[in-house]
Formats: structure tokens, C-alpha cells, sequence
């Protein structure tokens, strides 16, 4: 009797889950189909790749974002990670000649070493890493004004601006493949290796991961780590994009990435979510402010709109784990 | 005593898939504490929830004080007097006990604090307990929260009480405390419906006992002309001979030896395990029996002390040094420190040995099948496939789980945690089985019971614990419930004053 019950709730469950993952699908391609409708230059190849490009570097901040969700922890100083690894990268190649194969090394270096400070405060204050970031956002903040002492550095070398701008072939953003490639290493790292398990193990429950021989700490640092690496190559994207390095640009990719997270089904609480979903979701916000902005629509009204699809995403995700127990329950 | 206040005709209760009431009639008296027992999916709570009114039936009649209703509401339950009291705590942490006590009653009045807390301290002492109705209840422990549960159901005047697993997380000295304030609502005319896997405490407790099988009532008996061998045979549907398995004698060599071990709130343990051993560990909850498993496993530090493993001096810093020497640990809180709920079975087995079975970091998933597999079919886990999750299981296929990945990371020296707790009468031969069979197999097992009769069953030797220190060592042909208790509370004075 209590195996055809389980056996039940787990179609159940199977069929709940397929919907879930087709529901993000359904999202973008009725959002694509949407603003084809309602703009004429929505579905040309020029706002596709632009669409693209301007997304790629949310996609690999969301990315390193990502582990640090999945493993039960929350990371709100990317934004400001992304301001300093750039403006200090720049800052570096602009103003102290250093070689800019150097400049990226110890951008992407900065940024490991931001992660590991995360992550390092989070366990030896034992503080859950949400309030941990929130206050390392604010020195990050500081350090990269600091460091740009509040200007503009303008002109960065046409190689770094080949980062978020070049073309490999003359077809594909070269920015597009980093996605890609970061993408595909996520996955497979989250997916195939006994450390993507340990995170997932880790989000799921701590204390049963740690008794189960997980060095719980050397995780928690290591999934900050990459965040911090994949938030630097992120960085190294953005500014290559804009030619141009201020400290006022990243900040805002936190939100961006985490309401991204969460449309993608990586829970709040960890153990859960895959990076599919995450690309989808960044790619769902990514659609919605491009087919906004073509529509002519106000740039306050697009905040109400995005706010309200992280609202409803959530609630759906509630919704459905409501009804998953009640059916269970039975 | 024999005037029926509450009664169920007929009742029926369908989900999909599964009938859960099947036509279940039973009755039940003022002022009787009325035992339910059943195995896990009998009926029992799917009864309970229709009682408390958070089920409707599909048929059936439910009478109450002679008035008949074909369906009750949460809330109509509670006007007539019907309380529940889950394993799991409806009060607010961060209230006093008064103010639990009192909780969303006196409405449209501002809140007499002093008044409250006199009348709640009224009701403590009709207990005969000493809580301090001011203490915030997150700082009471969870014998006394139970107590404050209770309090509340009864000052709501309830005329039936309904307690699932009231013991589940009490010491044996509480439980007498409990037993207590039982017959004291008892003798005031309040019907009792106690539900508990416990049989000792049925006997203990209850007047009569009715026992369900998947989804009927099979009998109402009177406690006092039942016995245990009749109860067991009518909850399985067979009877059992024997509820512990004999064992052959155990052999002298020491595999672990335990040297003023201290830390954690322990004090010098010393103690032996010899190999094919089950060395029981009594106490009562707080004696620091978790504690010394803990830090037998490295998943808590040890201040002073040594432990030694088959003659070696062994240094273990954590758990997964504890897994490398052998020595695994199957928590008394297996959802909380056993399980990744959310995750597979297979996923579950392999977590202790991902590494090995990883070749360049990539998890071997064939080899992961495999061991799954293996170790799937010898502890006999039931689920429809191992890419189940493991939240979808009961409670005793969950605790297999637990038992596998200790046993697939290749340990040794197994340290049982109340091995049997919230686990089904069925599924608890089955552990207890396989228990005889590691030790059989060479494996020693270190058992940390509050369980008497597990305790008395399925130790060779029980070492007991009493705030933090060895109270003393019992060998089989000593074995009594009285010594253990004894033992238990050797040094009790000060606790008695904290309950």
C-alpha cells in the first residue's frame, strides 16, 4: 500500500516537475512571441545577439551566484565585486602599465580573494553569508572608489574591450562563448563532480552533509571562491563592453542574478535548482527589459513589471511545493 | 467511567489510491486514557484527524456526549472540547508559558500578566511541576513544553485529549512526570487518547487499548486482561515469538577502548567495546550519551582524553576521520543530521564514499548504482526505485538508508543512536535483525537507548550514564529495568528540583 502511494506521489512529482521546468520555457517563448508581436525590431538577428550580449555577462555573474545558492548561502556583494574587480583591472592596465594578460590574471585573482573573504567572515563569525554580504557589499563599495577615486578611466586598450565586444569570426560575440563555456563548466562540475554533490548535499541539509564527512568549511569556502571567479570574469566582460571603467558599474547584478535564481527554480534555501534553469531565467528578465524598452515602455514601469515576475515566480514556487505536500499528505 | 463521550460509527476515509479508515467503529469513555496502537499507516492519525475535525470522513458517524455529526471543523472539534497534542509543538518560542498557556483567549481585554501567570502556576501545581510561568518557553526544556502543551489543552476545559507520541522526546524520569499529570486530567473526567509505539508505557498508562491494522479497528481491549505477545500479534497480523534475536557470545577482543575520555559535558568515560558487541548505553536524555557519540565520531571536539581503536591510539578530528578508521554514526535525529531528505536513495548511500568512487573528481555513477544496489537489497529497503527521494520513504526505510551509507563507507564500530526511534513495530524487528547480523558479521555496535526494552533485548553489556560520568556497568545476567534506572538516577537530586 505504501509503495503505490510513493510510486503515485512520485508521478506526481515527476509530472509537477516537468511543468515546472516547462513553465519557465513557456515564459520565455510566450514573451519572445509577445514582443515579436508588439515590435518589429524585436525579432531581428541584430536585437537577438544584442539580447545576447548583454546578457552574457549576468548569465556567468548568476553562475558563480549559483553555488554559492545552491550550497544554502546567498551572496548580495556581487554587484559591488564587479565594480571592483573592473575598475581595479582597469586602474592597473590605465594607470600602472601593467601587461594586460596580468591586469586579468589579478582581476581574476581580486576576485577570488573577494569570495574567500566572504566566505572566510561567514564561518569564522558563523553568520548566515546573507548578512555577511550585505555588509562586505558596502567595503567593496568603498574600496572601489577608492580605487578609481571617483573617476571615469576612459579608453581601456582595444584587447580588453575585446572581452565584451569582439567578434570571434566576425559572427559570434566572444562574450557569448565565455557564457557558454562558463555554462557548460557549471553544469558539469554542479552535475558530474563528487564537489557539485557536496554543494547540493550541503544546501540540503548542513549538519547531516558535515557528519557524512563533508568538510562543510572547505565547501562553503570553495563555492565563494568560484563565485568570486566567475563574478571577476563577469566584470572583465561588462567593462570590456563599456570601453570604459567607473566604480558605479555592477552594482544591481545582484538583484538581477537572484530574482534570475530564483525564476530558474534554485530555491532560497539550497540543495535544489539547476543551472538550465538559472540561464533561463536570466534570459526571461533579459527579453522582458529589451522588449520593454523597444515598446517604448517607461523605465519606472519596467521596474513595477520586474519586480512583479520575481514576486510571481516565488509564489509559484510556493504554490507548487503547497500543493506537492498536500498531495502527499494523502 | 463506562458512560461513552465519544464514539465513531462506520467510519470510512478513501484517499487516492489508499483506503485509510476502513468502516472503523470504535468508542471511547469519560474520564479512561484509551490507548490506539498500530504499525505506521494502520489508520491512527488519519482517526485523529478526523476526531480533531481536520479530516472530513466520506461515511460514517461521529457521536459526541450523544449528539451525532457526520463531519466535525477544526474549530467546532475545539468548542467541544476536543484537543490535540502533535509530536511537534504548537507554542510560540518566543512567549512565556503563561502567555502560551493563554494564547488567543481573553480577547477584547487588555492582558493581566500577574493574573495569567497565577493561573498557570495553579495549573503547574495541580501537576505538581514547578515551571516558572514567566520563563520564556524557548528556554524550557522540551519535557516541560510538553508539560505547557498540556496545560493549555486543559485549561481550555477539554473533555478529550488527544496525545500522539506524547514520549517520543521525554527521559524515563519525565515520562513519570507525565504519567502524572495523565491521571490527574484523568481523575478530573478527561477522556485521554494516547497513541504510542511504546508498549511498556500502553501497559503503564492506558485502561484500554485498541489496536488498528491497515485502515480497521481489530479490537478494543482492557489493558489489564491483554498482554504484550496478543497486542504485538494483533498490530503485525502474525504472532512473534521472539522479539529479540539471540546471538552467539561475543569474542574478548577490544576494538575500542574509550580512556578518560572528556569534553562535550562528559567526564572521564572509560569504557571497552569488544568486537561482535552490542554495548548498550543507557541514560537519561541530557547524561551525555549523544554527546560522547559525538565526539567518538570528531563531530565534536574532545578536551582531554584517549580513544583507542583495535590497540591503536587514534586521534579523530572529524567525522570523516571517524569514517576512515571505521567508525560511523547513525544519529538519534535522522532527519535533521541522518538524511538529505531532498535527495535520491542512491544519492543518500554513496555520500560517504563519493570520493572513492570518483574518478577525477567525476562521480562514478555505475559504481554508485552498484553499491546503491547492494546495499539496498541486503538491508532489504523498500522503495520503488533508489532514484526515489528519500522524503517520499517511511520512517524505517529512511533509517536503512542511514544504516547503508554508515555501512558502504566500510565502518567497523557502529554507534547506534536510539537506532529505533518514531519506527514502526515492524520495521523495528527489522533493524533489530540486522543489528544481530552486523554483530554476527564482526561488526560491534555501541547502542545509545532510552528504550528499556531495546535496551534489555539487545545489549550484551550496558554501560550506564549519569551526568556525564560512568554510574555503572551491568553484564547480561544483571540485567533489570530497576538497576538501570537505578544507575540512571544515581545522582537525580538536582534534577528533580529543576523539573
Amino acid at each position: 500500500m505504501n509503495e503505490i502511494t510513493s510510486a503515485r506521489s512520485s508521478l506526481v512529482e515527476t509530472l509537477l516537475s516537468l511543468l515546472r521546468k516547462y513553465a519557465i520555457f513557456f515564459i520565455l517563448v510566450g514573451l519572445i512571441l509577445l514582443f515579436s508581436i508588439l515590435s518589429p525590431y524585436f525579432l531581428t538577428w541584430t536585437n537577438l545577439t544584442n539580447i545576447f550580449v548583454q546578457q552574457s555577462y549576468v548569465v556567468i555573474a548568476a553562475v558563480g551566484l549559483a553555488f554559492v545558492m545552491i550550497s544554502g548561502g546567498m551572496d548580495l556583494s556581487i554587484g559591488y565585486q564587479i565594480s571592483l574587480v573592473g575598475v581595479t583591472t582597469a586602474a592597473l592596465v590605465k594607470w600602472y602599465g601593467v601587461p594586460l594578460p596580468l591586469a586579468i590574471l589579478c582581476g581574476l585573482l581580486l576576485g577570488i580573494c573577494l569570495g574567500l573573504f566572504n566566505g572566510y567572515a561567514s564561518v569564522r563569525l558563523k553568520v548566515h553569508p546573507l548578512i555577511i554580504t550585505l555588509g562586505t557589499m558596502t567595503v567593496f563599495q568603498g574600496i572601489s572608489y577608492i580605487v578609481s577615486k571617483q573617476s571615469v578611466i576612459l579608453n581601456l586598450p582595444p584587447a580588453f574591450k575585446y572581452l565584451g565586444q569582439g567578434y570571434v569570426f566576425g559572427v559570434i560575440p566572444f562574450s557569448v562563448i565565455l557564457m557558454v563555456v562558463t555554462v557548460l563548466a557549471a553544469g558539469f562540475i554542479l552535475n558530474y563532480t563528487y564537489f557539485g554533490r557536496y554543494v547540493y548535499s550541503m544546501g540540503g541539509n548542513e549538519e547531516a552533509a558535515r557528519l557524512a564527512g563533508i568538510n562543510t568549511t572547505r565547501i562553503k569556502l570553495a563555492v565563494f571562491a568560484i563565485c568570486g571567479f566567475f563574478v571577476a570574469v563577469a566584470a572583465l566582460v561588462l567593462f570590456g563592453r563599456a570601453g570604459s571603467a567607473a566604480s558605479s558599474t555592477g552594482p544591481g547584478t545582484e538583484f538581477t542574478a537572484i530574482t534570475a535564481a530564483f525564476l530558474g527554480g534554485i530555491s532560497f534555501k539550497g540543495g535544489e535548482g539547476k543551472i538550465w534553469g538559472l540561464v533561463f531565467g536570466v534570459f526571461i528578465l533579459g527579453v522582458l527589459s529589451n522588449g520593454m524598452q523597444l515598446i517604448g515602455m517607461g523605465t519606472y514601469a519596467q521596474y513595477i513589471i520586474r519586480g512583479l515576475v520575481l514576486l510571481l515566480a516565488v509564489g509559484f514556487d510556493e504554490y507548487q511545493k503547497k500543493r506537492l505536500l498536500k498531495l502527499k499528505q494523502k | 467511567m463506562s458512560k461513552e463521550i465519544l464514539s465513531l460509527q462506520n467510519i470510512t476515509k478513501a484517499y487516492p489510491g489508499v483506503t485509510a479508515l476502513d468502516d472503523v467503529s470504535v468508542s471511547f469513555r469519560k474520564g479512561e486514557v484509551h490507548a490506539l496502537l498500530g504499525e505506521n499507516g494502520a489508520g491512527k492519525s488519519t482517526l485523529i484527524k478526523i476526531i480533531s475535525g481536520a479530516e472530513k470522513p466520506d461515511s460514517g458517524t461521529i457521536s459526541i456526549r450523544g449528539a451525532e455529526y457526520s463531519e466535525l471543523s477544526p474549530h467546532f472539534a475545539r468548542e467541544l472540547g476536543i484537543e490535540v497534542i502533535y509530536q511537534e509543538f504548537n507554542l510560540v518560542d518566543t512567549l512565556s508559558a503563561a502567555e502560551n498557556i493563554f494564547l488567543g483567549e481573553r480577547r477584547g481585554r487588555l492582558v493581566n500578566q500577574r493574573e495569567m501567570e497565577q493561573a498557570a502556576s495553579l495549573t503547574f501545581d495541580q501537576f505538581g511541576v514547578v515551571i516558572d510561568p514567566s520563563a520564556l518557553v524557548r528556554n524550557l526544556p522540551s519535557s516541560l513544553q510538553q508539560i505547557v502543551e498540556i496545560a493549555k489543552a486543559i485549561t481550555k476545559n477539554a473533555g478529550i485529549l488527544i496525545m500522539d507520541e506524547p514520549t517520543a522526546p521525554l527521559t524515563m524520569s519525565e515520562v513519570d512526570t507525565l504519567f502524572q499529570i495523565i491521571r490527574t486530567a484523568k481523575s478530573q473526567g478527561v477522556t485521554i487518547i494516547y497513541i504510542s509505539h511504546r508498549l511498556e508505557e500502553i501497559f503503564q498508562i492506558s485502561d484500554r487499548v485498541t489496536v488498528m491494522r491497515d485502515g480497521k479497528c481489530i479490537e478494543s481491549l482492557l489493558t489489564a486482561e491483554t498482554n504484550r505477545d496478543q497486542l504485538i500479534s494483533l498490530m503485525v497480523g502474525r504472532t512473534l515469538n521472539e522479539v529479540f534475536p539471540e546471538r552467539p557470545q561475543c569474542s574478548d577482543e577490544v576494538v575500542l577502548e574509550l580512556k578518560n575520555v572528556t569534553g562535550n559535558g562528559d567526564t572521564d568515560i572509560s569504557l571497552q567495546l569488544h568486537r561482535g558487541e552490542i554495548l548498550g548505553l543507557a541514560g537519561l536524555v541530557g547524561a551525555g550519551r549523544s554527546e560522547l557519540a559525538k565526539m567518538l565520531y570528531g563531530a565534536v571536539p574532545l578536551d582531554s582524553g584517549s580513544i583507542l581503536i583495535n590497540g591503536q591510539e587514534t586521534r579523530i578530528h572529524s567525522p570523516a576521520d571517524a569514517l576512515a578508521h571505521g567508525v560511523g554514526l547513525i544519529p538519534e535525529n535522522r532527519k535533521e543530521e541522518g538524511c538529505l531528505l531532498n535527495m535520491s536513495v542512491s544519492w543518500n548511500i554513496v555520500i560517504n564514499v563519493l570520493k572513492k568512487i570518483s574518478r577525477w573528481l567525476v562521480v562514478d555513477r555505475k559504481e554508485e548504482a552498484g553499491i546503491s544496489t547492494t546495499y539496498s537489497e541486503r538491508l532489504n529497503i523498500k522503495t520503488p526505485s533508489l532514484l526515489q527521494r528519500l522524503r517520499n520513504l517511511s520512517g524505517g526505510n529512511q533509517q536503512k538508508v542511514v544504516i547503508a551509507k554508515t555501512l558502504a563507507a566500510n565502518t567497523q564500530i557502529l554507534l547506534f543512536d536510539e537506532p529505533t526511534r518514531g519506527i514502526d513495530v515492524g520495521a523495528r524487528q527489522e533493524i533489530y535483525q540486522l543489528m544481530s547480523k552486523l554483530v554476527g558479521e564482526g561488526h560491534s555496535i555501541l547502542m545509545i537507548s532510552s528504550d528499556m526494552e531495546e535496551l534489555l533485548g539487545m545489549s550484551d553489556r550496558i554501560i550506564v550514564l549519569s551526568e556525564g560520568r560512568v554510574s555503572g556497568e551491568l553484564e547480561k545476567n544483571e540485567f533489570s529495568q530497576e538497576r538501570v534506572l537505578e544507575l540512571a538516577s544515581s545522582s537525580e537530586a538536582r534534577q528533580e528540583v529543576a523539573l
